[in-house]
């Protein structure tokens, strides 16, 4: 398996990182598959802490995959986040880099 | 990470949003209302009972929207789903509907001059119990399954195993509709509690949910 891998490193090389982290790739997945969701609901959905789901998200911000939309439900101000084009991209390249190392091995 | 995982994981979203039984809630008043019409119009002269279940929709919908936001969103937060998966569904709704209506069309035509449709209409009356409740249980289990609700599996099941006693030993419409809503309000009610219980409102929720909207 390792030599499989060091005989075509490159595929491994293009994991994106960012995402390949378990709990981001968590948040990745979860709004991958829903158009927006509130900060409450991936808490409850991951079962995660308030403080280690807003560190990770502020990283999937920066790299620009989340982004925080500021939305009026019935007058009232509400905080939905979502993925970017970007993040949609990045995603589906990781889900297909990813099958692409484990048909290699 | 395959596609049908993430398919997966959309279900089980859309499940989790959906468990707290308000759904089930006003489905089972819809289906109540309906036959407490039949049953009106079956004892008094109200003949215009098909009103009550028409104009309902516009009554409640606005009233479980609120109830989402009261009940479902300060404990489990706010999600919005894609489109894709509401407009499949819509889709094969409309399509069956279409289809329905067309076969119907047709076949009420045909009635009228041809001798073998009027003798299959005398059948299919004779038999419309059992043909409702097979068509109900199919469209419920076409909902179930694109929507991965499956306890829908459990209404489509009960509503056939209803209208086929129904067609037996003879039970009037409207009971079988006051006792499919009833049990669908009831089975609601209990997923709500246990919805309640299972997320109760914490002051982090308050504070977060506060924070969102």
């Amino acid at each position: 398996m390792i030599r499989q891998l060091q005989k075509n490193p490159s595929n491994l090389k293009n994991i994106d990182r960012l995402i390949h982290e378990p709990t981001r790739l968590m948040i990745m997945t979860q709004l991958y598959v829903v158009e927006s969701a509130d900060f409450l609901f991936l808490q409850h959905q991951l079962q995660m802490t308030p403080g280690n789901l807003s560190s990770h998200l502020s990283k999937l911000e920066e790299a620009g995959y989340v982004e925080v939309v500021k939305e009026f439900i019935e007058r009232k101000p509400h905080t939905a986040l979502k993925l970017t084009k970007k993040g949609r991209c990045a995603f589906k390249e990781y889900q297909q880099n990813l099958k692409q190392v484990f048909s290699d091995l | 990470m395959k596609e049908p995982s993430l398919k997966e994981i959309e279900k089980k979203t859309y499940m989790s949003y959906h468990q707290d039984g308000l759904i089930d809630i006003f489905v089972g008043v819809y289906i109540l209302l309906f036959g407490s019409g039949i049953l009106l119009k079956s004892v008094t002269d109200f003949t215009t009972w098909f009103v009550i279940p028409a104009i309902f929709p516009a009554i409640m919908v606005p009233i479980w929207i609120s109830a989402k936001k009261q009940i479902t969103m300060p404990r489990i937060g706010y999600v919005k789903f894609r489109s894709g998966g509401a407009n499949k569904l819509t889709v094969i709704f409309i399509g069956l509907l279409v289809a329905g209506l067309g076969v119907f069309m047709a076949f009420t035509f045909a009635s009228t001059t041809q001798a073998w449709a009027s003798a299959l209409r005398d059948l299919m009356v004779s038999y419309s119990m059992i043909i409702i409740g097979i068509g109900a249980a199919t469209i419920s289990s076409l909902f179930a399954y694109t929507m991965g609700l499956k306890r829908l599996y459990a209404y489509g099941l009960l509503t056939l195993v209803l209208f086929l006693t129904g067609h037996f030993i003879t039970i009037p419409f409207e009971y079988l509709l006051l006792t499919i809503g009833l049990a669908i309000i009831i089975n609601g009610f209990v997923l709500l509690m246990q919805f309640i219980r299972k997320y109760p409102l914490t002051q982090d929720d308050k504070t977060i949910a506060k924070k969102s909207l």
